[in-house]
C-alpha cells in the first residue's frame, strides 16, 4: 500500500474533526481505520462525548487492549468509574486469569482474550460496562461481556465510540462508521 | 513464577506515585530474583499522578513523545494532554496497514521471548529531525530502551530525554523517573 492510494472520510466528534485513512482490505473494499493512539486531543472530545452515554448505575469498564485504552483512561478519569483491562496474550505475572476465546473477523482465525484474576475479583458484584473504540461484528465485545459474568459481575451495557458493522449487540455509541467506502 | 505458592502471604513494596501510594506484589521472575509488579494498566489514579508529575519534568525543546504499547499508553496520553505535544506508538507486531514499517527485536526481561518493535512508516515524518523524549512505565534492563533508541536514530530523530515513572535493578542517570524500584533476592 502506498500513501497515496488512501482516500478518507471526515468525522467529527465533539467539535474535533479527523481525516480517517482507509486501507484496502481483501475484496471488502477501503476501510476507514479510526486511530485514538497518538492522539490526545481527539482521545479527549470523544471521551467528553462518551460521558453521559455511560449506562446509568456503572461501577466499573471494562475494554481490551490496545487502541482504546487511552480513550478509556480518559473517559475513567472525567466520570471518576474505574476501569479494568483484557489482555491479548497471556502474560507471566497473571493469576489465575480467565481466558475466552473470541472468533475474529479481521482475520479469519480465533483469538484468546486473558482477564487477570485479581482484574476479574474487581468485576465480582459490581455493573460493568464493556467499552470499545470501535465495535464491527462484536465478537470481541461479547467475549468482554462474557468475563463480566464468569467474574460474577452484572453486564450493564456495551459503550463505543464507534459502531462499525451489523453488530446485533444492544450498543451505545457516537456515531456509525461506513464498513467500506 | 511460583505464584500459586505465594498466594495469600504475597510479600507487597509499597511505592509512591506522586500523592498516590500504592503496595505492589513482589513476584519472583526467574530462579532467586524477584521483582516489584508494577501495572499502571486500569490505575486511572497513579496515570494521572505521574502523567502530571512527568509532565512537569519533560525538557521544553521536546517536540515528540514516543511510547511502546501497551503498559505506558495512557501516561503517553496523559503527558501528551498536559504538555500538548504529540505521542507516537511503536507497536509490538507488524500491523497490516502499517506503510514501510522500521522494526527491531528486543529480548524482553519479563517474557524471555524476542519481543518486536515496529514503527509504523506513517509516523516516520513526526520523529526525523525532531528531539524525542522516550516515555515508558519501568525501565529495568534497559533493552527495550536501546531497540527504541535505535529505531529512533535510524529515522533521523534524537532521543533528547527519557521519561519514566520507575527505574529499576540498576541506577539510571540519563532516565528522569519519579522513583526506584529495587530487585528482590
Amino acid at each position: 500500500m502506498t500513501l497515496t492510494e488512501q482516500t478518507s472520510l471526515s468525522v467529527t466528534v465533539g467539535g474535533v474533526t479527523r481525516s480517517l485513512p482507509t486501507v484496502r482490505v481483501g475484496s471488502v473494499g477501503r476501510v476507514p481505520l479510526v486511530e485514538f493512539l497518538g492522539d490526545s486531543e481527539f482521545t479527549n472530545a470523544a471521551a467528553e462525548a462518551l460521558l453521559p452515554l455511560i449506562p446509568e448505575g456503572t461501577e466499573v469498564l471494562l475494554t481490551v487492549v490496545t487502541n482504546a485504552v487511552p480513550l478509556v483512561h480518559e473517559i475513567s478519569d472525567r466520570s471518576g468509574v474505574p476501569y479494568v483491562v483484557a489482555r491479548k496474550k497471556r502474560r507471566t505475572y497473571m493469576q489465575s486469569p480467565l481466558i475466552q476465546d473470541v472468533p475474529s473477523m479481521t482475520m479469519g482465525v480465533a483469538e484468546t482474550l486473558w482477564l487477570d484474576g485479581p482484574y476479574a475479583d474487581r468485576l465480582r458484584g459490581k455493573r460493568v460496562t464493556v467499552v470499545q473504540d470501535v465495535i464491527a461484528s462484536g465478537g470481541t465485545a461479547q467475549a468482554l461481556g462474557r468475563f463480566v459474568e464468569r467474574s460474577g459481575g452484572t453486564l450493564a451495557g456495551y459503550l463505543a465510540a464507534f459502531k462499525q458493522g451489523e453488530s446485533t449487540l444492544p450498543l451505545t455509541y457516537l456515531q456509525e462508521l461506513p464498513k467500506s467506502l | 513464577m511460583k505464584v500459586g505458592a505465594t498466594l495469600g502471604h504475597v510479600r507487597m513494596h509499597k511505592v509512591e506515585v506522586g500523592n498516590v501510594t500504592r503496595e505492589l506484589p513482589v513476584v519472583e521472575v526467574s530462579p532467586g530474583v524477584s521483582v516489584a509488579l508494577f501495572n499502571m494498566l486500569g490505575d486511572t489514579e497513579v496515570t494521572e499522578a505521574a502523567g502530571r508529575e512527568l509532565a512537569a519534568l519533560l525538557p521544553a525543546d521536546i517536540d515528540v513523545l514516543v511510547t511502546p504499547e501497551v503498559k505506558a499508553l495512557s501516561l503517553a496520553h496523559v503527558i501528551s494532554r498536559e504538555t500538548g505535544k504529540p505521542y507516537i506508538v511503536i507497536r509490538k507486531t507488524e500491523k497490516p496497514y502499517m506503510v514501510e514499517p522500521v522494526a527491531r527485536e528486543v529480548i524482553s526481561i519479563t517474557t524471555g521471548k524476542p519481543q518486536l518493535l515496529v514503527l509504523d512508516g506513517f509516523d516516520v515524518p513526526k520523529v526525523r529531525g525532531k528531539k524525542v523524549a522516550i516515555v515508558d512505565d519501568v525501565v529495568s534492563s534497559g533493552g527495550t530502551l536501546h531497540s527504541l533508541r535505535q529505531i529512533i536514530e535510524e529515522v533521523g530523530g534524537e532521543v533528547a530525554a527519557v521519561v519514566a515513572v520507575f527505574t529499576e535493578g540498576q541506577e539510571r542517570p540519563e532516565v528522569t523517573a519519579l522513583g526506584h524500584l529495587p530487585l528482590f533476592s
